[in-house]
């Protein structure tokens, strides 16, 4: 039953996007800045430092499932955000042997993270059109702004998902196979 | 280990070409979504509905505190609109009347005219949290009579066209997202057979306007706050739906034609009741699909 908790906030997070640009300040959606939420990418790093163990890769998977799921409701092009989150998460958990799992390890963990789906996303927007954002400006409008504000939510969220993404992940792995 | 790392090397590739497919496949001019999309976004849209309620309350609440604070001044401003206003309903009332008189001697009496709509009701549940693509999901689809190119408005102007419908939900293209293969046939009214034609072709970022690229010109100057509606040609949309005022005139890059820039009448940031348009005029196929082409 515990299994299905996972699955069930990274989906809850992904509705909250959908009205997270109604939760800012208008001033703020209406001006050049663009805030991009990437809440998803950052639980599913969480997930992949705190909850798998080394050979497993559940938070793979779900960077791909939730990845294309994002991109069916909220951008009709598909693949972008599923690869680029799974790639970011895939880095996350080759990455996450050489720290130890305290906050700081988290959120530089959590900010490369960001840094390179973003601007993976940001790669392929260009490549097929959808944006004409010169580099600098995408540097200064997007992804600082997008950097902080996920930066933020990952410092409300540790504190509430960190023990409990441990406990899960002791209890539902051990024992089990590896899969992938 | 070298094994390993070949492997890894190999998911990698494979995971490429399956991105380079997926967009390939999704970029194509599509109508329709595939089955799986279709249940996707109405199992989403299902919960959002259910989502949005609790959050647009607590958005509203503050909006609200500041509302308050500019009431004052809002009513005295309406009440002297609404003296106005009594006056135009009466003038109103005559030229329907007049209107449906001269109808009715030119045996047009069950035509509908392409002004005519019938609007369908919707909430906006979500909007993208990627700013670049400039959607927003409602909650009605194709069960409540939803199709895909109808155009959506809210009570101050067009806001954008239906681009994907699902059974139960809708995507909304906002006009902020416009392209060049997105193009409203609009016009701007004046006397006597003197209106400017012309498309809207696209949202210029920089000066947060569309782009007005002008067909037809009239003998009289383009002046700023002229009001540019949708003219009904293109087949899709109905005829006089607001689509904003003229901000600027500019020549185009070649110097043959020139554009104006013209200011949405509508909000697109705080958007949550909207009206989908469904043009009552039918017409057969054939002509829409060749005015789209055009």
């Amino acid at each position: 039953m515990k299994r299905i908790y996972l699955p069930l906030i990274l989906f809850l997070l992904l509705l909250l996007e959908g009205v997270a640009l109604k939760l800012l300040p208008p001033g703020l959606v209406i001006s050049d800045l663009l805030i991009t939420p990437h809440w998803v990418l950052v639980f599913l790093i969480l997930v992949s430092i705190f909850y798998d163990r080394e050979d497993t890769y559940y938070s793979v998977l779900y960077a791909l499932l939730f990845g294309l799921l994002f991109d069916i409701v909220y951008t009709g092009i598909l693949g972008v955000y599923m690869f680029s989150y799974a790639l970011v998460v895939y880095i996350v958990h080759g990455l996450r042997r050489m720290l130890h799992g305290n906050i700081f390890a988290s959120l530089l963990l959590g900010a490369v993270g960001i840094v390179i789906a973003d601007i993976f996303i940001y790669m392929v927007y260009t490549v097929v059109g959808m944006t004409e954002v010169v580099w600098a400006d995408y540097l200064m409008t997007r992804l600082l702004p997008s950097l902080l504000a996920n930066w933020l939510f990952l410092v409300i969220i540790y504190p509430l998902t960190v023990n409990k993404l441990t406990d899960w992940g002791e209890e539902q792995l051990t024992g089990s196979k590896s899969i992938l | 280990m070298s094994f390993l790392r070949k492997k890894r090397l190999f998911v990698l590739l494979i995971g490429f070409i399956v991105l380079v497919v997926l967009i390939g496949f999704s970029l194509r001019d599509r109508e329709n979504l595939t089955a799986v999309e279709d249940f996707l976004n109405d199992s989403v849209g299902f919960v959002q509905n259910i989502i949005h309620t609790p959050v647009n309350y607590v958005t509203g609440f503050f909006s609200n505190l500041d509302d308050i604070r500019d009431t004052y001044e809002q009513n005295e401003l309406l009440k002297e609109k609404i003296a106005e206003y009594s006056g135009l309903i009466y003038e109103v009332q005559e030229l329907r009347e007049e209107n449906d008189e001269l109808r009715s001697t030119m045996e047009m009496i069950d035509s509908e005219s392409i002004r005519d709509f019938n609007p369908i009701q919707a909430t906006v549940i979500s909007r993208s949290p990627e700013q670049w693509v400039e959607q927003i999901t409602i909650n009605k689809g194709e069960q409540d009579g939803v199709r895909s190119n109808m155009a959506v408005i809210t009570a101050e102007g067009m806001v954008g066209k239906i681009q994907t419908a699902s059974d139960y939900t809708a995507n909304v293209q906002l006009l902020t997202g416009f392209d060049q293969l997105n193009r409203i046939s609009a016009t701007i009214s004046r006397e006597e057979g003197q209106d400017i034609n012309g498309m809207i072709e696209g949202y210029d970022e920089e000066s947060s306007s569309l782009m007005f690229r002008i067909i037809e010109e009239s003998e009289d100057e383009l002046q700023e706050g002229e009001l540019v509606v949708s003219s009904g040609m293109g087949g899709v949309f109905p005829a006089g739906l607001q689509i904003g005022t003229v901000k600027e005139v500019v020549p185009d890059q070649y110097g043959l034609t020139r554009t104006a820039l013209v200011e949405p009448a509508a909000d697109m940031y705080d958007i949550n009741q909207v009206i989908v348009v469904d043009r009552a005029l039918a017409e057969d196929d054939n002509t829409q699909t060749e005015e789209e082409e055009e």
